[in-house]
């Protein structure tokens, strides 16, 4: 079983956290989970299993591949598969990923961890609060989000009448996190095909500028949340955590609405702002700040204020500051970015505009004041067009535009699940014509 | 060029406010500013007739943009010209209401305003020149619009040197590398001392300067509004619950309480539990009764405007607000409680 395993001695257990890479290129659903060759093979039973719960009456378990005509409505969250590549992790915990929810509460982000690359575990369905999105496995807005470009294994379900919803939410969420780390642990046996040396944040400075990566969480109670190690942050302030925590699943979403403007648990999983600070050589990253959005003006302002104290404590040249969410989240991202400057810290925010559906609105809800250096993730409003799909997962109906899950569709960009990812996953911009 | 000209009720010589009910209608000939306006044309230019409306109806009856439209049609004219509206917030709506509506079919347009009027971003796709704050300001401003006229007569492209205000639009589209790679590059780059680099170029979203308040409340008629998206059970008039593009009006004559059942919200922002529990949470119709049966304000207004304050563009919630104030003046509404979530 651990023939192909790294040797014991060459683990940096101490120092960061080794990322072992097996590619996907195929998914199906078959008797029994395995992965061989690029294909990964989802188990019916096994993924039964994981996903049983008193508060579901039934679960089920679809597929798709990128350039399907295929439509994936109402999607709640993604997923890459990992898990700890420690021996005999078969079990529900995936040894010791997403820490708080699949196993206990403790630091993470050191030792081995196994990656599918190129594919992804979704829940898709109603839940309350959830806004409808959508995601296109091929054509006109598959380009807009980079799960159109995965392997996607789609979880869907139907709650037990009368269960509590936050009961529900939960369970689905539990049960993709564990069919996510089942499936990883099929490459358990596997040689990866590229290995990844996560670096932890050096304690002293290099002489590299260092930038932080200020992440914040949207904390607005049931199905608007994110877990930190399984807690959510609502009335917390803000905390610094080692990127290769992120990495482990230490940030795992339960926020459903915004469906462009959320980030879900794959984006934590593979953080961009700190992929691209980690790529760029002229740059030391400094680690992660998470922040909750709090939903006054006064705790916003406590929580910029915290923000930036932190990012200069751990010296700090310059923080880049992303968000989830709408509207009032705009606040967030820019009394953080006046925060910081005020500090002398050099600040960067990532905004989704609201500029309408022909451009011309300003884009943002709140600006800031004193900061100025902003990157456009796109226009929230824009109607993008979608012809229609073979086949749908996820419902039989869109209830936005009241159109049948399949049917060729107009809708603004705001839909297109992770289009629009606060975090910078994508490479949507907005401007004027050239 | 044959010219159709748009004014308000006031600069076309109606009269003042008690006229901001005037309905659509159109006179041959050059009116008002509209005789200055042909002055500086000059001989090639011709205002055949002059399209006016009272403002509040302007601005708050959903079909006077079409109205308006049907009288211009009529006379065929190469250019319909609207305004100066200065910074006149209805009279700048329905000029750039009546502009875009124009150039949408195909029927070349021009307006005027100053760049705080709530009329700028709704006038796009056709170009708004700037004009002066106040009416005082006409004259410079009409040589403005007059100059730009005849560019556009000679099939030039308006711009910032013509005195062209409102943002350009902004089209999405697909970088090379993803956003968080270019938020590392733009860091790079500011941390090397480069201040003024951004993607996006900071708004201004002006301000309002409150209004007077009321003499005496227990004269007044009191209104109450809420973007909280508070509709009757079942949204009969299908509201959206986010990126709201109108409002709504529900009567509250012969209502004491708004009953939990019989009214919810249907508000995609916040959790709606409590204020569908007690709906007076959103709109509270039970204190403005007693209130009013107490003699402390002088009558409840009869119906509540609504919408769904929830990723609502700054645009349209701005119209919104110019379009409640105008249907609100106009019914003698003194003073309004807009409840916000």
């Amino acid at each position: 079983m651990s023939a192909t395993r790294v040797p014991e001695g060459e683990r940096r257990s101490a120092t960061g956290l080794r990322l072992l890479t097996h590619d996907v290129t195929g998914v199906a659903v078959g008797e029994e989970t395995s992965y061989a060759d690029g294909l990964l093979t989802v188990g019916k039973r096994e993924a039964n299993e994981l996903l049983a719960h008193p508060a579901l009456a039934a679960v089920a378990v679809a597929c798709c591949s990128p350039g399907e005509s295929t439509r994936i409505v109402k999607v709640l969250d993604a997923v890459e598969p990992r898990c700890k590549g420690a021996d005999g992790a078969h079990d529900r915990s995936g040894g010791g990923v997403f820490p708080g929810l699949l196993s206990p509460a403790q630091l993470r982000g050191r030792g081995e961890t196994h990656v599918l690359r190129g594919a992804a575990v979704l829940s898709a369905g109603f839940l309350p609060r959830a806004q409808e999105a959508v995601l296109q496995m091929s054509g006109a807005g598959a380009e807009l989000s980079p799960l159109s470009r995965t392997h996607n294994v789609v979880v869907t379900f139907e709650p037990v009448p009368g269960a509590p919803w936050e009961e529900v939410a939960g369970a689905l969420r539990l049960g993709v996190l564990r069919l996510a780390a089942h499936l990883a642990q099929a490459t358990l046996a596997a040689a990866p095909e590229s290995v990844d040396e996560l670096q932890s944040v050096p304690p002293g400075s290099t002489g590299l500028p260092r930038v932080v990566a200020v992440t914040n969480i949207q904390t607005q109670g049931a199905f608007k949340d994110v877990l930190v190690y399984g807690r959510s942050m609502v009335g917390s302030l803000p905390t610094w955590i080692d990127p290769c925590e992120l990495a482990d699943g230490a940030v795992v979403s339960a926020q459903y609405g915004h469906p462009a403007l959320k980030n879900p648990t794959f984006v934590h999983q593979n953080n961009p702002v700190v992929a691209a600070l980690r790529a760029n050589d002229a740059v030391e990253l400094a680690g992660v700040v998470l922040c909750p959005e709090p939903v006054t003006e006064h705790e916003k302002r406590l929580v910029s204020e915290h923000a930036a104290r932190l990012c200069a404590a751990v010296g700090a040249d310059g923080a880049i500051v992303t968000k989830e969410g709408g509207g009032n989240a705009d606040g967030d991202v820019a009394l953080k970015l006046d925060a910081l400057e005020d500090l002398g810290i050099s600040a960067v925010g990532l905004f989704a505009e609201m500029a309408g559906r022909d451009g011309t609105a300003p884009g943002l809800v709140v600006a800031p004041a004193r900061a100025n250096a902003l990157i456009s993730t796109g226009n929230y409003d824009e109607l993008i067009r979608l012809e229609a799909t073979d086949r749908a997962l996820g419902g039989e109906r869109l209830g936005i535009v009241e159109a049948a899950a399949t049917d060729e569709l107009e809708l603004p960009v705001a839909a297109i699940y992770g289009s629009l990812n606060p975090l910078g996953w994508g490479h949507l911009t907005c401007g004027t014509e050239p | 060029m044959r010219i159709v000209h748009y004014l308000n009720q006031f600069f076309a010589g109606v009269g003042g406010e008690e006229a901001a009910g005037t309905r659509p209608a159109v006179r041959e000939g050059a009116v008002g500013p509209g005789r200055a306006l042909a002055a500086l044309l000059g001989a090639d230019y011709e205002i055949v007739a002059t399209v006016f409306c009272g403002d509040d109806y302007a601005a708050s009856d959903p079909s006077a943009t079409e109205q308006l439209l049907e009288l211009v049609r009529d006379r065929a004219p190469d250019l319909l010209v609207a305004g100066p509206a200065f910074t006149s917030g209805r009279y700048g709506l329905a000029c750039a209401r009546l502009a875009a509506a124009s150039a949408r079919e195909g029927i070349a347009a021009v307006t005027s305003m100053h760049p705080e009027n709530p009329g700028l971003d709704e006038a796009a796709p056709a170009p708004v020149i700037e004009s002066g704050k106040i009416g005082r300001e006409m004259r410079p401003s009409l040589e403005r619009l007059a100059r730009a006229i005849d560019r556009l007569s000679r099939g030039e492209e308006l711009t910032e040197r013509d005195g062209r205000v409102g943002r350009a639009p902004r089209r999405n589209r697909v970088a090379e590398r993803t956003a968080a790679q270019r938020a590392v590059e733009l860091m790079l780059a500011r941390i090397a001392g480069d201040r003024e680099r951004t993607e996006v170029p900071l708004p201004s979203f002006g301000s309002v300067t409150p209004s007077a308040p009321l003499e005496d409340p227990a004269d007044a008629r009191i209104a109450l509004l809420t973007e909280g998206a508070l509709v009757p059970m079942g949204n009969p008039d299908r509201l959206e619950s986010a990126r709201a593009t109108r409002w709504l009006r529900y009567q509250l004559d012969g209502l004491d309480q708004l009953e939990e059942g019989v009214f919810q919200s249907v508000h995609g922002g916040f959790s709606t539990v409590a204020a569908n529990a007690d709906p007076h949470r959103l709109l509270p119709l039970d204190m403005a009764r007693e209130l009013e049966h107490e003699g402390r304000i002088g009558t409840l207004h009869h119906e509540y405007l609504t919408t769904a304050g929830n990723g609502t563009q700054v645009a349209t919630a701005r119209s919104f607000g110019v379009e409640w104030a105008a249907e609100l003046r106009q019914a003698g509404v003194q003073a309004a409680i807009l409840t916000a979530t």
